[in-house]
């Protein structure tokens, strides 16, 4: 890494506290040190923007191979409603998030979000959305025993722009006069309350784990061009769900989609000081991947493709007998559908806490299709034949889930408070 | 166990960055046969050793090996943890071994500070011992901020500690740590007194001091062996019958099962609460025991196979039930995450093929089990080994039990 690719990462590292810390202090440091003054800015016809919140593939950059690249800076709010929602609450929802699009392009040079509604959501208004099955979260494995989020919404802001997320998560709460130069009129601090306790935090990009070393659950053997704390490439193309396999298509939530997003602490230690590179691949991929050297140091031998052939998943139960180890990715793998996987993965390292963890954040159509790759991932059917419950089971040793929750990410037009279930104008 | 009372005072202090003092076992390693100790070497004027030296046997046989020291070790007070007991002993971080597929990885402390976390567990009611992977879970606290990211630790044997779960801890500093370990439930197929037990998980949580006392307690107690047996055949006696100058089972009786069983057999050693998990003694197997051509029990990887054909209509099956018991030699340590085949073939014909099941049983213990609809006096029995256990090694495992030859028998006449 030359140095100014080293300056570039710390001032990187720099942003990347700035959003974990949050608040306007945050905010004036970001913007003197991010040069972040160009931020291009959005608009006002709400036309040219897609119907779906979650419509953000189509403007995100892509790699050499076609891998969606994510935003860099990742925040999760936590809101909570002062009062059961109202047609003023409704308009003053949507002309906040209007702010947003009129002062930030959509897309990670500018800003994307979405706003999801819990099942709490929906219990306080009497009835469950229609057509969608949203279930309260609850423990998906035997022994995790994770809280759950039980307020009403959750606001995702994803930018390139370490400034973008912080400034507009500001101006949400009136707390900014104006946001990219656009005049901040109406805000949700009247319909809202922030759960700060729970706002998360996070980031994505090659070099950024490496560049959390300082922490000490965050081993000095992250290598440095890994864009996840786990050390390898993730996203592959062919790994994720299209927005249409993860987007809603019956009734009046048709066009929105679910999200589920789980907060894991990552053991880090014991994967990069005790498992060599091998075992991590063969944990990570499928033992084929560590034998045949497929995936490289952090996964650049990887082109759009986690290297999961139709074989290689259906080998699983086999590796498990033969290998004694079998892949996280071969295992989750076994819940595709027709070879297509059923989510579209938006996760994102993060060190809230001061310890390396993911927010696992991913869109599908139905929270039951994600419970479905969860049970795959779980391995349980795997467990005595070759691999353990958990040891040599993929990279259930490391992880460790601290929060779970399931949101409706509405279509556009019902993002503001929406009834159980509404009527299309 | 104690409080260190002066806990806050020693907060941000952090224990010195301590020396490995080699000399304590090169100027002892004698020709003299037997234990010897090198307790009077560390106290050294410049304070105790971090973690005591940790010499490594040279080309070591691919069996199991007596280790060049016995391990010290703190044992705690054993705890319950919903239908689980478990007792925790400390020691002080060192080397192991990990198992991938047919190899080992070894894994070496990444700090001198820490300890080495270990945890017996076990169901009083039936004096099982869990010996296999179950998901433990371990947070530790100090002062009530978490210390790390909480670890599931390895499934582990040694010869002195049998199976157990266990991790190196690295702890930047002294000071007073409280451990909360969860158990998650079983998953693994159960039988007899424990069918339908641990469908819950449990959870415990104790304390421990990490101080100068600790670390001279558990570096000053290691018994290094004389070099003369570093190596040699043979294993260190089970902890809980540690004598003084005869720790170790000699090349000569190897493989010896002399009926002696560990169970229940603790009483009135130093820890006497924490059973080992030794498996029954072959003999105490019922049913059609196959034996080699003269007339041994089957070895494969240095391990013992005790396989046994149980009549129609027993606790296990409607048919007959073919029991496959691996163990260690010596200590009969249970190995556990294995993947075992079976094939009986008559006239060259296959009758049946297929894996067998892991099985945790009160009176059995950890063995391997598949029901056989058709096996007939004469017939070739052929059990492989797809994959060795998976469980991680302490010194003189390390080089057993992962190339696994099949075992072929011929079935004898049955009772």
């Amino acid at each position: 890494m030359s140095l100014l690719e080293r300056t570039d990462l710390s001032r990187r590292a720099y942003l990347r506290t700035a959003v974990a810390v949050g608040g306007a202090g945050a905010l004036s440091a970001c913007l003197e040190r991010s040069g972040d003054d160009e931020i291009p800015r959005g608009t006002d016809d709400q036309r040219t923007l897609p119907g779906r919140q979650h419509a953000w593939n189509g403007v995100l950059e892509r790699d050499d191979h076609g891998n969606v690249r994510p935003p860099e800076h990742h925040v999760l709010l936590a809101l909570s409603l002062r009062g059961e929602p109202t047609t003023e609450d409704r308009e003053t929802v949507e002309s906040s998030l209007r702010t947003l699009e009129r002062a930030f392009e959509w897309g990670a040079s500018g800003l994307v979000f979405t706003v999801g509604y819990s099942h709490a959501y929906f219990e306080r208004l009497g009835e469950p959305p229609a057509g969608v099955d949203l279930p309260a979260p609850t423990a998906l494995t035997e022994r995790e025993d994770p809280e759950v989020d039980e307020f009403d919404a959750l606001v995702h802001l994803a930018s390139d722009h370490a400034s973008a997320v912080l400034a507009a998560e500001e101006a949400l709460f009136g707390e900014v006069e104006t946001l990219n130069g656009i005049s901040v009129e109406v805000d949700l601090s009247s319909v809202f309350e922030r759960e700060g306790a729970l706002r998360r935090t996070g980031f994505v990009g090659p070099g950024l784990p490496a560049a959390e070393t300082d922490l000490p659950a965050v081993p000095d053997a992250v290598p440095e061009d890994a864009p996840f704390f786990m050390g390898f490439r993730s996203g592959f193309r062919e790994s994720q769900a299209s927005e249409d396999r993860v987007t809603i298509t019956e009734g009046p939530f048709a066009g929105g989609t679910t999200q589920h997003v789980s907060s894991m602490t990552l053991q880090l230690d014991v994967w990069f000081e005790q498992d060599s590179h091998a075992q991590r691949v063969a944990k990570l991929f499928s033992p084929e991947h560590a034998d045949e050297g497929l995936v490289g140091e952090v996964g650049e031998r990887l082109g759009d493709s986690s290297g999961l052939t139709s074989e290689r998943i259906e080998a699983t139960a086999n590796d498990a007998r033969r290998r004694g180890v079998v892949g996280h990715a071969q295992k989750a793998a076994r819940a595709r559908e027709d070879g297509q996987p059923l989510l579209l993965r938006r996760d994102f390292n993060t060190v809230d806490g001061d310890v390396p963890g993911l927010h696992f954040l991913s869109l599908q159509r139905t929270v039951e299709e994600f419970g479905r790759v969860r049970e795959a991932m779980n391995g349980t059917d795997l467990a005595g034949s070759g691999v353990g419950t958990v040891l040599n089971n993929g990279i259930l040793q490391y992880l460790f889930v601290d929060r779970r929750g399931n949101y409706l990410v509405p279509p556009r037009k019902h993002r503001a408070l929406p009834p159980s279930a509404p009527t299309t104008e | 166990m104690t409080r260190n009372d002066d806990s806050n005072a020693t907060r941000e202090r952090k224990p010195r960055q301590y020396r490995t003092n080699r000399r304590g076992f090169l100027s002892r390693a004698g020709a003299a046969a037997g234990l010897v100790a090198v307790t009077g070497c560390l106290a050294e004027d410049d304070g105790t050793d971090a973690v005591p030296a940790f010499p490594r046997v040279e080309d070591p046989p691919e069996a199991v090996y007596v280790p060049t020291h016995r391990e010290a070790m703190r044992v705690l007070e054993p705890l319950e943890a919903g239908e689980y007991t478990l007792a925790s002993m400390l020691s002080y971080p060192h080397p192991f071994w990990l198992v991938d597929g047919t190899e080992t990885v070894p894994v070496e402390p990444d700090s001198d500070l820490g300890v080495h976390m270990m945890f017996t567990v076990w169901d009083e009611a039936t004096g099982t011992v869990i010996p296999l992977d179950s998901g433990a879970e371990i947070r530790l606290e100090r002062d009530g901020e978490p210390v790390g990211t909480p670890r599931l630790p390895w499934t582990m044997i040694s010869q002195e500690m049998g199976v157990h779960f266990g991790d190196n801890v690295p702890l930047e500093s002294f000071g007073t740590y409280t451990v909360e370990v969860s158990l998650p439930p079983l998953g693994v197929e159960r039988t007899g007194a424990l069918a339908g037990r641990f469908t819950d998980g449990g959870r415990a949580t104790f304390e421990f001091d990490y101080d100068e006392a600790f670390v001279e307690e558990v570096v000053g107690g290691v018994e290094y062996l004389d070099e003369a047996v570093w190596g040699r055949s043979g294993a260190l006696e089970p902890m809980d019958h540690a004598g003084h100058g005869d720790s170790q089972h000699h090349g000569d009786d190897h493989h010896h099962d002399d009926g002696h069983n560990h169970h229940g057999d603790t009483g009135g050693h130093a820890h006497a609460h924490v059973p080992f998990s030794a498996l029954p003694a072959s003999g105490d197997y019922p049913g059609t025991h196959l034996l080699t051509a003269d007339g041994a029990y089957p070895q494969s990887g240095d391990a013992t196979f005790v396989l046994t054909v149980l009549e129609a209509g027993s606790r296990f099956a409607d048919e007959r039930y073919l029991l496959v018991s691996p163990r260690t030699p010596y200590n009969r340590v249970p190995l556990a995450d294995m993947a075992l085949d079976v094939r009986l073939e008559r006239d060259g014909t296959t009758v049946q093929r297929g894996p067998l099941e892991q099985t945790l049983d009160d009176e059995f213990g950890l063995h391997y089990g598949r029901a056989l609809e058709d096996v007939e006096p004469g017939d070739e029995l052929t059990l492989t080994v797809e994959t060795p256990p998976q469980v991680a090694r302490h010194q003189g495992y390390e080089t057993a039990f992962l190339r696994m030859e099949p075992i072929e028998l011929r079935v004898p006449e049955l009772g």
